[in-house]
């Protein structure tokens, strides 16, 4: 087997490996009820890796995804009263609308999606600055457990959280691999002048791939509001480096092409994994940015491909 | 006589490529040497062997029968080894002078000042053994092509103060943008330089290479294939060993072209025009016709299929497909109605590496393939075997990565994305370019069983001889405008030569 191939299975190997660490020093992590646990608690940062990953498929970066996740949580703690359940819908809408943006400025007017992403995420979080007041916001306990008491729960000891996450995960899967725009979205990022050379209106597919990621990371900071009952401005901070991470160490490179919605899978389970074992090292959460910085660039350099590129600024 | 330069049993591999397997060459003190063979031959790879552009990984290199190992360019440079480009190194916003002595300055720097002066000076009396008159101060795009490529010839001349000893100077295709005296002007200077210099000649042009060269190397596929004194040799008899066979009507299909259909008109432009691309052009496409645009780089050729492709739009004039006027110039409107573009840049825009046979195949046409978008992939995988049959692909499945294929595999997994898709308008950019000789002829079948079938071609071709042996009609561009327009019934065409009057 060639290293080329081997390569592939690199994410997957490295978890059982991480998996197998942290067993070995406390044999407790290994229970079924702790691994569950464990799923659950990163699945929030999954749904935002989520729906990066169509942006990071693509050969792009979507840099909003946390500041739109904060300020969905304002917006759904403020929409509770008014809409219900309804304020779901209108959050993901925000969500959608908000990366269709940053895909319209970053194909249309050609800026580049590092930056046209990380203006539409400034707007976001003023946005939801204003919208708050700069404080944090409770919802009433009654309305959330009526209109969303089914994102907390329990069934047969498996996490709701969890179950939406796969949930959610299996429809993405479905878009990347079986309907046409994941098709399309391969092509861009493998080649996307071959793309452009076939007739795909490629601008539409980038445009959709962005508003996607909006769309996912407002459901990530919707299920987040929900289950902390409230919602800040500054409350998902700290969620962009792990959701970055978790897309690249999974094995969707910065390049494109490759990888997809199941590499973030195991690479949201392999940032849990370290994020345990660091309680275990007693590494403060705070310093866990640091980790998360490092392992960033090592991940990057490993996966992206240089042949792709021909200048790096 | 030892041989001043020789290459033993030299040796290059590229991934995937063995580009030049076991050449042997030499060049004697003040002989020309004339270099040809087909595109993708070596020709090229061994001209940067022997310049130092590239390294040999296998045989040895002598120079005056001691090995040498040039790392880069500037080495080859100091063993008297100099290439003079055919894609014109000069870098136009400098001028003359400046060119001349690129990298070369620190000669000329007094007290950490350029001397200006001293420079033209210099130069000059390298212009003057190119017997070129003109100010070593102009810039250099105010230059003609031919004064450029006499510019070029005098920098590598600079050698001859450089280095002690003999010069190899490469000249790659050097007539290619000149008018006819100036290429005779050029040999005679050639001719002259040999008391100094020896010459290896690379061109298209055989009578050209057989009028000036001693002696000529053939190549095909990465090998001499035959080693002759010009006096013996005869244009044909090249051409024969180039490609192996004759190069006659049969090697094109000739005998396959058959009558297009002329009241069925697929492509009609009514006086377009594009800002600095192309002018005033007006061309009819009919089901069964290939027509072929002929001219040199840059002269609109490309624009012109990339308009009818959607790809950028005319600011003037009128495009028709079969019969209605297309108002928005976008690829999917145009693949809509039944354009196919197979552009030059095969593994770039061609076929997306990384994705395997049937994706590529239906990359253009998912719309047909899916149901709400969901895609029927048992029906993509089952198109893209009759058509990995069809055309005898050469594929383990039609789940194996095209970025693996061969180059002619891709080319037919490009083409079958299109016929599948039942596109009869297709444009193919520079087909064959990069293909062995099989490919080639595979290609050339192909279209002539789509012109049977009804489809137009639009034809930019890799070489004048194809674009000859292919077309039933040819149209010569030169500054983005038709110069000239042929008929070419099978034993009736035009020559080489008269296509290349109107170009240059």
């Amino acid at each position: 087997m060639t290293m080329d191939k081997l390569k592939k299975h690199f994410p997957w190997i490295t978890l059982i490996a991480l998996i197998g660490l942290v067993g070995i020093m406390d044999p407790n992590f290994l229970s079924l009820t702790n691994l569950i646990r464990l799923a659950a608690d990163i699945s929030t940062l999954f749904i935002m890796a989520l729906g990066m990953t169509f942006v990071i498929y693509i050969g792009g970066i979507d840099l909003s995804s946390q500041s739109v996740a904060n300020m969905t949580t304002v917006l759904a703690t403020l929409m509770l009263p008014i809409l219900g359940v309804g304020a779901a819908l209108f959050c993901i809408l925000i969500g959608f609308g908000f990366g269709f943006v940053s895909g319209f400025v970053s194909t249309k007017l050609k800026v580049p999606s590092f930056i046209s992403t990380l203006a539409v995420g400034g707007i976001a979080l003023s946005l939801g600055q204003y919208a708050s007041g700069q404080r944090a916001l409770y919802m009433n306990a009654e309305m959330r457990d009526q209109a969303f008491g089914w994102l907390v729960g329990n069934t047969a000891g498996i996490p709701h959280e969890l179950i939406i996450a796969l949930v959610l995960l299996a429809l993405a899967y479905f878009v990347e691999r079986r309907m046409t725009i994941g098709r399309a979205l391969k092509s861009i990022g493998a080649g996307e002048l071959a793309a452009v050379a076939s007739g795909l209106q490629v601008d539409r597919f980038k445009m959709f791939a962005f508003a996607l990621s909006g769309a996912f990371a407002a459901i990530a900071g919707l299920m987040f509001a929900v289950k902390l009952s409230g919602g800040s401005p500054v409350i998902a901070n700290g969620f962009l480096l792990p959701a970055i991470v978790a897309v690249l160490v999974g094995g969707t490179p910065l390049t494109g092409g490759v990888g997809g919605v199941l590499n973030t899978f195991i690479g949201a389970m392999i940032v849990a994994v370290v994020r345990t074992s660091m309680l275990y090292l007693e590494i403060k959460a705070t310093d866990q940015q640091i980790f998360f910085g490092i392992v960033l660039i090592v991940a990057i350099a490993l996966t992206i491909d240089r042949s792709k590129m021909k200048t790096v600024k | 006589m030892i041989p001043m330069f020789e290459l033993k049993k030299v040796e290059k591999t590229f991934p995937g490529v063995r580009a030049l397997k076991g050449v042997d060459f030499e060049i004697k003190r003040g002989e020309i040497v004339g270099l040809v063979g087909e595109n993708g031959a070596g020709k090229s790879t061994l001209m940067k062997v022997i310049y130092g552009a590239y390294q040999h990984d296998g045989g040895e290199v002598l120079v005056d029968d001691k090995p040498v190992r040039f790392e880069n360019p500037r080495q080859a440079m100091e063993m008297g080894v100099g290439m003079v480009f055919q894609e014109q190194s000069l870098i136009s916003n400098l001028t003359v002078m400046e060119n001349i002595f690129l990298g070369f300055e620190q000669q000329f720097v007094r007290f950490g000042l350029m001397d200006w002066k001293h420079m033209a000076e210099a130069a000059r009396f390298q212009l003057a053994k190119v017997k070129l008159d003109i100010d070593p101060a102009t810039t250099t795009s105010e230059l003609s092509f031919a004064q450029r490529q006499l510019v070029e010839l005098a920098k590598v001349l600079t050698l001859e103060e450089r280095v002690d000893g003999d010069l190899v100077i490469l000249l790659d295709e050097p007539t290619s943008v000149l008018a006819k005296e100036e290429v005779e002007l050029l040999f005679k200077l050639v001719r002259e330089l040999t008391e100094r210099a020896s010459f290896i000649f690379v061109s298209h042009r055989m009578d050209e290479v057989i009028e000036l060269s001693d002696r000529i190397y053939v190549m095909k596929d990465g090998e001499v294939v035959d080693s002759l004194k010009a006096d013996d040799a005869d244009v044909d008899d090249i051409q024969h060993k180039m490609v192996g066979r004759n190069v006659d009507k049969e090697y094109y299909r000739e005998e396959k072209q058959k009558p297009f259909n002329k009241d069925q008109v697929l492509v009609e432009l009514d006086g377009i025009s594009r800002a600095s691309s192309y002018k005033d052009i007006s061309l009819k496409l009919h089901a069964g016709e290939v027509l072929c645009l002929v001219g040199t780089e840059g002269s609109g050729r490309e624009a012109i299929i990339r308009t009818i492709f959607g790809l950028n739009r005319p600011h003037l004039g009128q495009v028709s497909i079969k019969g209605e006027q297309v108002h928005t110039f976008k690829a999917n409107e145009m693949v809509d109605r039944g354009v196919g573009y197979i552009p030059r840049e095969r593994k770039i825009e061609g076929i997306v590496s990384g994705m395997n046979v049937y994706e590529n195949m239906t990359l253009s046409q998912m719309g047909r393939h899916s149901r709400f978008g969901v895609l029927n992939l048992a029906g993509e995988k089952k198109l893209a075997r009759k058509w990995i049959d069809r055309l005898s692909i050469k594929a383990s499945s039609e789940q194996a990565d095209c970025g693996n294929l061969s180059g002619g595999n891709q080319q037919k997994v490009v083409l079958a994305k299109w016929r599948s898709g039942g596109s009869n308008i297709i444009l193919l950019d520079h087909p064959t370019r990069g293909l062995d000789i099989g490919a080639k002829e595979d290609v050339y079948e192909m279209v002539r069983e789509m012109s049977d079938e009804g489809v137009g071609v639009i034809l930019i071709a890799d070489t004048l001889e194809e674009a000859i042996g292919l077309s039933h009609s040819i149209l010569v561009l030169k500054d983005g405008e038709i110069t000239k327009r042929f008929d070419c019934e099978p034993g009736n065409k035009p020559s080489l030569y008269d296509l290349v009057h109107y170009m240059v």
